[in-house]
């Protein structure tokens, strides 16, 4: 391994030499373009820094299938639903909000990039091998939101799967049962998707970071003003 | 008619024993305890805990069944998925019941007043009795909720709570 993947400093995106055998492996195995694109999490120091592979929507079950079987990865941690939508509340007219950072207009994607404002993500790790896990992204269309589902390779996948069902509304073609997990079985609608709607917010604007108390020691900290 | 809801006990040469029927359901409240989030560790703390003990209050926690209980204390954030199994339970306690609405989440929602999932306070689907401010509430706020209600208790006319009257809520100043 050389000596300058030790180095914190390396920014984001860099792969180390880990990481390109498995962006290869992933490659060779999926075929056809199937990787779109690839970032790193967390600069490129290895068992810190998060390897992120976006693959091909029709490669997504496939994915699944290589990193168990032939990368070895052989525990999924998780798998979940991306809404990249700016947060509703962010635009002009809303007012009151006084969230820091200030919440972006646009829509803005993360590392590996998206097609568009959905994606599907999963993080697989390895109990055998010492090394960082591998996430893997995938898009999912707005109109038509289907996913393979994972559940054929990993049966942990199960609850997963019926979780970002409800909550996204992404449909995984291959779940054996996709039904309602936590929320009751006549809810309606997909509440972590931005546009979902919330009552009380339609009553009172979020009002962003407001009230938030001064940690103490902190600028703005009564007791420490009086104090000195 | 009963001596109960006639009021008999209230007036007259009965009211004594009246008096002593209070008395001793004041101290001798079953609570059934619903733990619903961290607001139940705080209430186990009250409970359990040798530097707070209820107990010493007449207040006998952990009964087998609500139909066994007097008092509910609905601690943590009532979700709307378990808000009828809150509503079931209520149901089956005998009456004369008495709620305690303990933390933010039961007493309005608390930090979850925008949530999909959150019921906005417990008093949607039962009375309740005593609000216990709090996110949580310290024991000894929860202990002033027990003895508020003890004196309600003592005061009120059984055929009043039996006709649905006198359910003003308490509330435990901070």
């Amino acid at each position: 391994m050389p000596d300058d993947t030790n180095d914190d400093t390396v920014e984001d995106g860099a792969p180390n030499a880990e990481h390109e055998a498995t962006i290869a492996t992933l490659a060779r195995e999926l075929g056809d373009g199937a990787v779109v694109e690839s970032g790193v999490l967390g600069g490129a120091n290895p068992g810190v820094a998060s390897l992120v592979v976006r693959v091909r929507p029709d490669a997504w079950a496939r994915a699944a299938h290589v990193c168990r079987s032939t990368l070895g990865y052989d525990y999924l941690c998780f798998i979940a639903g991306i809404d990249w939508m700016p947060m509703p509340a962010a635009d002009e007219d809303a007012e009151g909000d006084t969230s820091a950072p200030v919440q972006p207009k646009e829509m803005t994607f993360g590392v590996a990039g998206s097609e568009g404002r959905f994606q599907a993500f999963a993080h697989v790790e390895s109990t055998r091998v010492p090394r960082s896990g591998l996430t893997l992204k995938t898009d999912v269309d707005e109109q038509d939101p289907h996913v393979q589902s994972w559940f054929a390779t990993y049966p942990g996948a199960d609850w997963h799967e019926r979780e970002c069902w409800e909550m996204y509304g992404f449909v995984f073609d291959g779940h054996p049962n996709l039904r309602h997990i936590y929320l009751p079985s006549n809810f309606e609608g997909h509440p972590l998707r931005k546009d979902f709607p919330l009552l009380a917010r339609e009553v009172k604007p979020w009002p962003g970071l407001v009230n938030v108390e001064a940690m103490p020691g902190e600028a703005g900290d009564d007791e420490e003003e009086a104090a000195s | 008619m009963g001596l109960i809801s006639s009021g008999t006990l209230r007036k007259g040469p009965l009211k004594p024993v009246g008096e002593l029927l209070n008395y001793s359901r004041k101290y001798s409240l079953w609570m059934f305890q619903w733990g619903l989030a961290c607001c139940a560790i705080e209430m186990g703390v009250a409970l359990a805990g040798p530097r707070y003990d209820v107990m010493r209050l007449g207040v006998i926690p952990f009964p087998a069944s609500p139909r066994q209980a007097d008092l509910i204390v609905i601690s943590g954030t009532v979700t709307d998925k378990m808000a009828p199994a809150i509503k079931r339970l209520y149901e089956q306690m005998p009456d004369p019941k008495y709620v305690i609405s303990m933390g933010s989440c039961a007493n309005c929602g608390g930090p979850y007043w925008d949530s999909y999932s959150v019921t906005k306070g417990v008093d949607q689907i039962i009375p309740v009795d005593v609000y216990v401010p709090g996110c949580p509430p310290r024991p000894e706020a929860f202990i002033q909720g027990i003895v508020m209600l003890q004196e309600r208790i003592q005061k009120e006319d059984p055929a009043d709570r039996w006709q649905g009257k006198g359910w003003e809520p308490i509330v435990v100043a901070g």
